[in-house]
């Protein structure tokens, strides 16, 4: 004979699943209500006050590199967080902790460098984010190669740029590109020795004709530029002597300015305005 | 009322334990101790301790909730002290409801106390009392109800450990499963997707009661915001509590 | 005369173990206890009796079987409000004091502010705690705990009240003290069950007796019904005599100092010893008839269960 009690209970029973699917639905929908008002979801700004330091490390129970992409995902998400005005203030806090969490993540080293670059427009924070990362990551060719371009593109610092290019042709694996960009950025910042025996290495050790073409207008951009100052420096002595510019560039030799007088890189003269003084290349370097 | 008796037995015991009073200590150091913080950082000095004295305040006294509610029910049990209750003519139900109530009661008090310390040193600096503030408190405190329930309703069946880890567990799922939203979003649509979001939603969402940004950074705060998550909480909290009346009813007590 | 409580066919069976294998516990009980007596609930340690005591009482749930409480289903909110129980060493709540724990009970029980503390100054006196009315629980020694519980028992003037081991721990003046007060309540029209192993006691003051014995109740009835009056054997102390004279009338001699105890098992055996020890001048110091008692009864019956 069963207990009648289960009868009995079996009504209230039905009554709190009923409740309890109710509950359920109810907090549900609700749910779905609040996720369709915009707020702020990304909590965790308490993350500023973590310290960093190399004990982090040691406080994050081994699970240190879990914590660095755990931080890290935040972080993508709090930086794209526009309605937070000062946001970029720790910037650099933050991404120390990942790296000290996490030296050999090297996402973050080059997203942290991004932000840092073009939305918290801090380019020196940029290149301080990459020189950790290569010292983290000897290895990784991809830290001085996006230093440079931030150096070139942001900072228009040619000469940083130009080490930073070197220390990227220097380690294995880079791409050729970086020799060519080193040498870029060796005739912007007026180096145009340097960049000259750069681009003549590039020509000779050219793989194929496009690299070949490329090497050697810029070879005679680099003979351009050397060729053109000699020329307006005989200018400029002409004058001083003359008190006019020279009626045509072998005047210059003829008084003794020039030892001769160069030609382009195709062999070709320099065009000549004698009444601005100005020696201008016969040629645009890309159109030959 | 039954409920009320058993409520307010329940809060002149919890009241007494000494734990709570540790984790009180705890609690107005760190939030003094941004004080400290302060001193040493660049900038807006209120910001420091308004957010660390909120983050104190959700933290430990959800700490305190999960130690007090998991040994409430496990400790009548194991005492036996539950035999002449449930032996009086007094419904399961309302045995735990009591409980419960009392529980709450006592997480108000520390609560206040807390909130007390904290609202004094966020005044000595700004001279003006933020509305804003007492709404992140009030919002806490329906977390906290609602890890509460959490934890009582592991102590039904629990022991106090066990009880402890899933009230822990529900507690940190409750705050990352935005980052389950932000995985949704990559997943392709699909049956996997659904399953995925149907997970995301029943999954507790403890950041709705969470504007500690909003207030800490002045933003404006959607009333439509403090509204709804005031009635997530409320029947989070009753189905929980649902779950925790069907279990408890159905025990036996060897 | 109706029944105070009613258990018919009860089974519990329980799943122990990591690999959960099903114990019985209960094995069919079926037992009534008439109003107004006092029952007696026997049987040897794990034999079922708190788990029937907790069956009653809605702690546990039943497999199977019917229980009546003055007739009313056993869960009901009123036939709770009917029963009182002292659990087997109890433990309250600590930090209260006398008062404040026999005021909770009495809130359980909706009961307005005055009568309550009316009720806790009567129940103080009728349990001997009013001098200790103020002090905390957990200074409370065993035998002032069980009596607190029985207050707590008492509290809403139960008309059938379960009381698991109420002797248990406590010193011979503790025993009796509860004993009287249980006498008490059958006097004031109560019915009380008690689970004991403290068989003389039981014998003192118990009508009726069931003995269960692994989940079974192998006995059941009054004490007169089951304990005979034959008279087992007869005890005799006597001096003066040697143990060679009294060869073959007494068995299990001891000594003390000068006495010879024997028990005597045949009367005319008696009278032959009075005759020697009056011969030899010797003295009877007693002549001590010994009927059956419940224990040997009790453990009669456990004996041949095992068996």
């Amino acid at each position: 004979m069963k207990i009648s009690f289960f009868k009995e209970k079996g009504l209230s029973s039905v009554f709190l699943i009923f409740f309890l699917i109710l509950t359920c639905g109810a907090y549900v929908g609700i749910q779905l209500k609040i996720e369709q008002i915009s707020h702020n979801k990304i909590p965790g700004s308490s993350i500023i006050y973590i310290p960093s330091g190399k004990y982090l490390k040691y406080a994050a129970f081994g699970y240190s590199s879990l914590l660095a992409d755990l931080i890290y995902l935040w972080a993508i998400q709090y930086y794209s967080e526009y309605t937070i005005d000062d946001r970029f203030d720790h910037l650099d806090h933050v991404f120390s902790i990942i790296f000290e969490l996490d030296p050999h993540y090297l996402d973050p080293y080059e997203i942290g460098a991004l932000i840092a670059a073009y939305e918290a427009q801090k380019p020196d924070l940029s290149l301080k984010i990459l020189d950790i990362g290569l010292e983290k990551n000897p290895e990784q060719w991809i830290f001085p190669f996006l230093a440079g371009h931030y150096a070139q593109m942001i900072k228009k610092d040619y000469k940083l740029a130009q080490e930073y290019y070197k220390k990227t042709m220097e380690i294995e694996d880079a791409p050729p590109l970086a020799k060519r960009l080193y040498a870029s950025a060796a005739f912007k910042s007026t180096e145009y020795k340097t960049s000259w025996q750069t681009w003549l290495e590039v020509y000779q050790t050219a793989e194929d004709e496009r690299i070949k073409k490329i090497a050697s207008n810029h070879l005679y951009q680099v003979k351009a530029s050397i060729d053109i100052r000699l020329i307006e420096e005989a200018i400029q002595k002409f004058k001083a002597r003359f008190s006019r510019n020279p009626m045509e560039l072998s005047q210059l030799v003829r008084a003794g300015f020039l030892k001769s007088l160069p030609k382009d890189f195709d062999d070709q003269d320099y065009l000549y305005d004698p009444r601005t003084g100005k020696v201008t290349p016969p040629i645009i370097p890309w159109k030959r | 009322m039954k409920i009320k008796a058993i409520a307010f037995n329940t809060f002149k015991e919890a009241i007494r334990d000494r734990i709570l009073y540790l984790l009180l200590f705890f609690a107005a150091t760190t939030i003094i101790f941004s004080r400290v913080l302060a001193l040493i950082t660049v900038g807006d000095r209120v910001k420091i301790i308004k957010d660390v004295g909120l983050a104190s305040l959700s933290l430990f006294g959800a700490i305190m909730a999960i130690v007090m509610g998991t040994g409430l029910v496990y400790k009548e049990i194991d005492k036996k002290t539950i035999y002449s209750i449930l032996s009086k003519p007094i419904h399961r139900y309302q045995f735990l409801l009591g409980k419960y109530l009392g529980l709450t009661l006592t997480l108000f008090i520390m609560l206040a106390l807390m909130s007390l310390i904290f609202l004094a040193l966020v005044f000595l600096h700004t001279y003006k009392i933020e509305w804003n503030l007492l709404l992140a408190i009030f919002l806490i405190f329906l977390e906290l109800s609602l890890i509460t329930s959490i934890a009582i309703l592991f102590s039904c069946f629990s022991t106090p450990i066990l009880s402890s880890i899933f009230s822990l567990s529900f507690y940190l799922i409750g705050h990352i499963s935005w980052g389950l939203e932000t995985l949704i979003q990559k997943i392709r649509p699909g049956f996997s997707k659904v399953l995925v979001q149907i997970v995301y939603i029943l999954l507790p969402n403890l950041e709705n009661f969470n504007i500690k940004t909003e207030v800490v950074h002045y933003l404006p705060i959607p009333s439509q915001l403090i509204f709804f998550s005031t009635l997530y909480g409320i029947f989070y909290t009753l189905f929980v509590l649902t779950i925790a009346v069907l279990i408890f009813r159905k025990r036996n007590f060897i | 005369m109706a029944e105070a409580l009613k258990i018919e066919n009860l089974y519990k069976s329980f799943k122990t173990g990591f690999i959960p294998k099903r114990k019985e516990i209960l094995k069919g009980i079926s037992l009534s206890v008439e109003e107004g007596e006092i029952f007696g609930y026997l049987g040897p340690n794990g034999a079922g009796k708190t788990t029937t005591l907790k069956c009653i009482l809605g702690l546990i749930f039943p497999d199977e079987g019917k229980i009546e409480i003055f007739g009313l289903p056993y869960l009901s909110l009123k036939a709770k409000e009917k029963i009182g129980f002292l659990p087997e060493n109890p433990y309250f709540y600590e930090y209260l004091t006398a008062t404040e724990f026999l005021s909770f009970f009495g809130d359980v029980f909706l009961i307005k502010k005055k009568e309550k503390e009316e009720k806790i100054r009567e129940l103080l006196h009728l349990v001997g705690l009013e001098s200790w009315a103020n002090m905390a629980l957990r200074k409370f020694s065993r035998g002032m705990l069980q009596r607190i519980g029985l207050a707590q028992a008492l509290f809403n003037d139960p008309s059938l009240v379960l009381l698991d081991e109420p002797l248990g721990g406590l010193d011979p003046l503790g025993r009796k003290e509860i004993r009287d007060v249980i006498v008490r309540l059958k006097r004031e029209g109560k019915t009380v069950l008690l689970s004991s192993h403290i068989l003389q006691d039981i014998e003192m003051i118990c009508d009726r007796v069931a003995i269960l014995v692994d989940g079974r109740i192998i006995n059941q009835g009054s004490l007169h019904d089951l304990i005979s009056e034959k008279i087992l054997f007869t005890e005799m102390t006597i001096s003066g005599v040697d143990a060679k004279d009294l060869e073959g009338l007494g068995e299990h001699f001891s000594y003390h100092g000068e006495k010879i105890l024997l028990k005597v098992f045949e009367e005319e055996q008696i009278e032959k010893i009075l005759v020697i020890v009056q011969k030899k001048k010797g003295r009877i110091h007693s002549i001590i008839p010994r009927t059956e008692t419940l224990e040997d009864l009790f453990v009669g019956v456990v004996k041949q269960d095992e068996d």
